[in-house]
This record gives C-alpha cells, structure tokens and sequence, in this order.
C-alpha cells in the first residue's frame, strides 16, 4: 500500500473534535441540499407522471427522455450550467433535482400502472369520477412505489451533493475536496462516512415513513 | 446556435481526433476503464449474488450491500482509492470496481430468488442436480434481472469514470475537467457529450446483448417491462 | 407541463433567500482551489468581520477561469489576488506583466475597472510559479536552472494545472522564453498533492509548484531557477468590487498587505499543507498577533 502522505494518519481525533462545529455544518447543509432536491423532484414528478400515466402518447417519450438525461454524468451537467446560473446553489440544485425527478418519474409511473385493473374497474363501478378515482384509489395504491422511489431518490442524492464541492456548493463534500486539496485523510474520511451513515439513516427513515403511510399493507 | 456551431467546430477540429489528448484515445481509454472495472465487478459480484440466491441464504446481506453501495460517494471513494494507491489509472480502477458491485450482486439474487418454487419443484422431479437446475433452469430465468443489473453497473460506470479526470486518470472526463480549468465551456459540452453518447449506446448494446441471450417464452415478458428498472446512480 | 413548470418556479424561489442587509452590509470573499488562497481569504474575511461587516465565505472555488468572472457578476466581492497572473488572465496572455509589481497592478486595474472591480495595493509576499524536479533528476542532470533543461525537455512530462497548456507563464513560456518542448503534459492540479506526489512517483518529471510552498522541501523536490525571468512579479494584491471597495475596506485590505511578509506566507502554507493545520485557524491567529481582530 502507498499512502501519498505516509505521515498522515487515516484519522485525527484532535482534528475531528476540534471541527465539529464546521463538520456540524457541513452535514446540515447536505441535508439542506438533498432536501430541497428530493422535495422539489417530488413536486414536479408527481403531475408529470400523472400526466404519462393519463395520455399515453407522453409516456414512452418521456420515460425515454429521462433515461437519456440520467446518462449525463453528473459533474458535466454541473459545468454545463455555470454559465446560464453562475456559481450559486441553483447550478447545484437544477443538476440535484434533474436526477431526482428522473428516479422519481418512472416510480410515480411504474406505481400508478401496477394498480391493479380490477380494483380500477371496481372503482370505476362505484360510480368514482377520474378526478376522484386518481386521488382517492390511484395515488394511495402507487404510494409505495412512490416512496420507494423517494428512498432511492434521496440516498442517491446524498452520494451526489458531494460533487457539488467542485462547484463551490457541496455540504459534506466540501470535507472530500478539503482532504483532495491538502493531502489529509482525516476530511476525507470524515466527509465519506458521514456522507454513508447519513443516506442510510435516510434510507431508514423514509422505510419507516413508508410503513406509517400504508397501514394496509403491514402483516 | 452559436454555440454549438462552435461545439461543431470543436468536433471537426483534425488535432481533436489525433494523439493522446485526441477523441480517439480518450475514447478508448474510456471504454477500456470501464470494461475493466465493470468486467472484474462481475466477476466477483455475479457468482456472490447466484449463489446466495441459489441457497436462499444472505438476503438481507445482498439488500444492505446494494444500500451501503448506493450510498457511498464515488468521489469519496476516488480520493480514498488516491490515497491507497497512488495516482493515475489505479485509483479510478479501484473506485470503479466497487461502484460496479453492489446492482449485480443484488439483481442476480433477487432474480434467482425469483425463480417459481413449482418449476424448481418440476426440474428436481425430472431428476435434475443441483448444479444443472441453476445452469439450466435458474440463471436461463433470471437472466433477464441480471442482464439489467449488469447495465446498471456498466451505464453508472461510464458516467462515473468522468470523475476521475480529478485525480488525473485520462478518459472523456479530462475534457470536462480540463475544459472546466481553462474556462473552456465548448471543450466541457463536447466531452459532456461524448460520454452521454457512450452511456446510451452502453445501454442500448447491453440491451441488444440481452435480447439475443434471451430464452424466447421470456422475450415477451420482457417487452411488455421495457421501461421499469431500478433507477440507480452514483455520481 | 403548465404545473411542472409553476412548481419548478416555486422551487426556483425556495433556493434563493436574499441575505439580510446589515448596516455595514456584506461581503463574499472568494478563494481558490488551494490552501494559501484559503489562509488569504480568510485573512481578509476575519478582519473584515472584526469590523463589523457581515462575511460569507467561496473557498476552494476552484481557479481564476471560475473566480474572476464570478467577480465580475457580483456573485463574489473579493478574493486574494496575484498581480501578474490576474493582469496576463483579463488581457487574454498578452505577455504586458513585468518584474514590477506595481507597475503590474497599475496595468490590472485598467482592466479591471472598466468591470466595476479594482486591484488594491500589492503585498511584499509572492507567489510567483516556479517549476520543480525531483532532488535524483537534478543531480543526474545537473539541473540547477530553467535553461540546463533544454538537452532533456524532448523527453520529460510536465505537470501542472490543467490551464497551463493556455497560460503564457507555464507550458507556452517554457516553450517561447526557454525553447523547451515537453514530451507531453499531464493535467493534475495547481502546485498540489498530485502534482507533487506526480513527481516522486515518477509520473511527470517536472511539474509546476509555486515559490510560497512550504512542503517543496518536505517531498524532496528541487526548483530550477528562472534564469531568463519568464515570472513575472506575482505580488499578492486583494482584488475587489468597487462597490464594496469604500474608504475602510481599501484602507483594511491595504494595511494587511503591508503586514503580511514572504516568511510569514511560507510558514503558513507549510502549517496548512504538511502539518494539515486549519487555513481558517492560522489566519484567525496571523489576524490575531497582527492586531486587526
């Protein structure tokens, strides 16, 4: 194993306890970030999927769009919109909540087409109207495919918003590139993990969520 | 339209198609990279992912893997892998190869798992082994689940291997970081392109690879499934 | 579409909370992707904090092709400058920086100001860039100086940031003042750890570093000397907008400059860079011993 700078060690408490204020800061932004990203992706992906699910012709040609955004990598589409937005939170979040709603469109989608075509009918039997047949039938039914969706949104976006750093944004981010720039382990550790523990918290937390919101599908 | 009348420019220019800072080579070492870790990733990940799958055994495991593994930050990782191995080609190797693991070890379980007992049940009757009932009949039938895990892996590979123009490894990410460095914006649109470009046709060959391994009863099946697939990116 | 569009706009104001005016108002200090630049920005910020202004910090931005338009745009207020790099960058590499860094800083503001910033009054501390071979290679060849590499340049790698290739004092000044034609370059970063650990690896055999390093001799690196002064004098000067430049800023700005010395910059960069000291805490103390907080 080669160390670039064997002198340094993997981890410095000293360091560590002298930085929580800033690593504090650091993880709040990131959770900031995501955030704002994932709540925004869920906006506009929920009438977009509607929307796909309803006129079939949009569909195909939006699912396939979103495939072919989803293959831009991340830290290209960061650089391609600095000169239209700047070097402000919204370059970051215009790239953050762009992939969000790719995630987020094919669940809100896959969720509504899984509704079974008998409790449609039977819906439709009732006497429901379609307004009310997609509030009160289609969304709910869709809510875990949704929620998944919402838990891979967000876990990604949290391995995302470090590459933000590059662009002068970034939360935990800042740590990775702080420990790039200086050769020093102990940001880049510190950055990473956090970065880890803090997705799969999220990822606990919104399963959790999941389980309160569909109370008909526990065991 | 100026713009990319100047990105056309830019793609017409002969010394972009010539040397090691040419499209060519970028291009190759690009692919190359992303063969290699994606190829290795398999290696490791399929057989851990069939096999845990076949047995029943480690679900939880391969879930959580592919949790952890959705939520490390490759750029972490790269400067990490920078650490350990030096700089260069290594790092990004290193970086590459655990990005790749963790949809194929998750898909090829969940898709033998998926296997209906019944016809688990119908092959051991017809006196089937063990070994010839996950040749013939498991992988046959889970194929299609790890074909998209595989294109999962090798489509967030191509895009990640973008990132590791940071720790000064080659690849199409150099015209992005190096178009970034000199305020460039027509060298970051070609090279943002260019790996676009291979990402999807990355997506489309496997796909097309797909089709052919396909056992015919599932090619239907399939069509009708065409755009669901787990969503999964890491940078 | 009309809906995504509405919600979008929604996000789009949810993003953008207008700071809070305060009476002696705000500023942005800026940094680049390096360690000095950090120490220097936060110099900056910290005293101007001390007096009441409100400082919100950009560091580690990444470099002048990122830095100076973002100035121009207002999205920043001031970074730590260098007065040849600044003035060769805004006249596109017209090659008008000379040894003097006065002279340099005069030419940069008639540049500058037309933009609505200003350069203010250069520091005595440099940090001027200097290029670097291992201490093997150096005594191999018997380099000493710029001009003792033209036998073996034909079959060296330069490193350095990924702008040298289009900068007039790194790869196309080797070429035009000293005739060395490098094999190849390779893109790494700005006198950091990867093109210094390039170097002890054997990856690049001479790369760019910067005259103010404190960890040059820690990695066992030698600098050639610029015998036919291609480096031109890279005095650190705080560039600014006018608009925040009033009588106190300039004054503030200007009497730290005067302060800050070469030793001090050097010592600072070794603290930050080898023994990984925080940038924000040597500056909170060089603001400290030098009475302006």
């Amino acid at each position: 194993m080669r160390f670039l700078d064997v002198t340094d060690p993997w981890i410095r408490w000293d360091w560590v306890a002298a930085h929580l204020p800033s690593i504090w800061a650091d993880l709040l932004e990131h959770v900031e970030l995501t955030m704002i990203a994932v709540a925004c992706g869920l906006l506009i992906a929920i009438p977009l999927g509607i929307a796909a699910y309803r006129l079939r012709p949009l569909r195909d040609p939006l699912l396939a769009a979103s495939d072919v955004l989803y293959a831009i990598p991340s830290l290209a589409l960061f650089a391609m919109l600095i000169p239209f937005t700047g070097l402000t939170i919204v370059t970051s979040e215009i790239g953050l909540i762009g992939y969000t709603l790719l995630i987020l469109l094919r669940n809100v989608v896959v969720g509504l087409e899984g509704v079974p075509a008998d409790v449609r009918d039977a819906a439709r039997g009732m006497g429901y109207r379609p307004a009310v047949q997609l509030l009160r039938i289609e969304l709910p039914l869709a809510i875990p495919a949704i929620v998944a969706g919402i838990r891979i949104a967000t876990v990604t976006t949290i391995g995302l918003v470090t590459v933000t750093a590059l662009i002068g944004e970034g939360g935990l981010g800042r740590l990775i590139l702080d420990g790039l720039i200086r050769d020093f382990k102990s940001p880049l550790l510190v950055g990473t993990v956090l970065s880890i523990l803090l997705a799969l918290a999220a990822d606990l937390g919104l399963a959790g969520a999941q389980r309160l919101l569909t109370p008909w599908s526990r065991r | 339209m100026s713009f990319l009348l100047q990105v056309a420019a830019w793609f017409s220019d002969p010394q972009h198609w010539t040397g090691v800072g040419g499209i060519p080579n970028r291009l190759l070492e690009h692919v190359e990279m992303s063969a290699g870790a994606t190829a290795a990733g398999a290696l490791v990940a399929l057989p851990l992912g069939i096999l845990l799958g076949h047995y029943g055994r480690g679900g939880n495991v391969a879930i959580s893997l592919s949790n952890v593994g959705r939520a490390v930050p490759s750029f972490g990782v790269l400067v990490i892998a920078l650490e350990l191995v030096g700089i260069g080609a290594k790092p990004a190797f290193v970086a590459l190869f655990l990005l790749a693991i963790p949809p194929m070890v998750t898909n090829s379980y969940v898709g033998i798992r998926g296997v209906d007992a019944e016809v688990k049940d119908a092959a051991r009757g017809m006196g089937m082994r063990e070994r010839k009932l996950l040749t013939a009949v498991e992988i046959p039938l889970a194929l299609p689940l790890i074909m998209a895990g595989i294109r999962i892996s090798a489509v967030n590979v191509v895009a990640t291997a973008t990132l590791a123009a940071e720790v000064a490894w080659g690849g199409l990410g150099r015209y992005i970081v190096d178009g970034l460095g000199q305020r460039d914006p027509v060298q970051v649109f070609a090279g943002a392109l260019l790996v676009a470009m291979l990402a999807i046709l990355t997506e489309l060959g496997l796909a097309g690879v797909e089709g052919i391994l396909l056992p015919g009863g599932l090619k239907q099946q399939r069509s009708r499934r065409r755009w669901v697939r787990p969503g999964l990116k890491a940078a | 579409m009309a809906i995504a569009a509405l919600t979008f706009a929604a996000c789009g104001g949810e993003t953008s909370n207008p700071p809070a005016t305060q009476a002696k108002g705000n500023i942005t200090v800026a940094g680049f992707n390096f360690s000095e630049s950090s120490i220097l920005a936060s110099i900056y910020g910290k005293a101007l904090a001390a007096k009441g202004y409100n400082v919100s910090y950009k560091l580690n931005l990444g470099n002048r092709e990122i830095v100076q338009p973002a100035l121009f745009s207002g999205q920043i207020d001031l970074y730590p400058g260098y007065a040849a790099t600044e003035l060769e960058f805004i006249n596109k590499n017209k090659g008008e920086a000379g040894s003097d860094a006065q002279a340099n800083v005069d030419k940069l503001n008639g540049y500058l100001k037309p933009q609505g910033a200003e350069a203010l009054t250069p520091s005595a501390a440099n940090d001027e860039n200097a290029f670097a071979v291992t201490q093997a290679t150096a005594s191999k060849d018997k380099l000493t100086k710029l001009s003792d590499l033209s036998p073996y340049a034909s079959q060296m790698t330069l490193g350095g940031p990924p702008e040298c290739p289009t900068r007039p004092y790194c790869q196309p000044g080797l070429e035009k003042t000293y005739g060395l034609k490098f094999k190849a370059f390779k893109s790494l970063d700005a006198g950091g750890p990867l093109t210094k650990n390039a170097l002890s690896n054997g990856d690049i055999d001479i790369g760019l570093v910067f005259s103010s390093d404190g960890g040059i001799a820690a990695k066992n690196l030698t600098v050639l000397q610029d015998d036919k002064h291609l480096e031109a004098a890279d005095n650190i000067v705080p560039v600014i907008r006018t608009k925040v430049a009033n009588a106190e800023v300039t004054a503030l700005l200007n009497k730290i400059d005067a302060a800050l010395t070469q030793s001090d910059l050097v010592a600072m960069n070794k603290s930050a860079d080898v023994d990984k000291q925080d940038p924000d805490a040597l500056a909170q103390n060089w603001v400290k011993q030098h009475g302006f907080a």
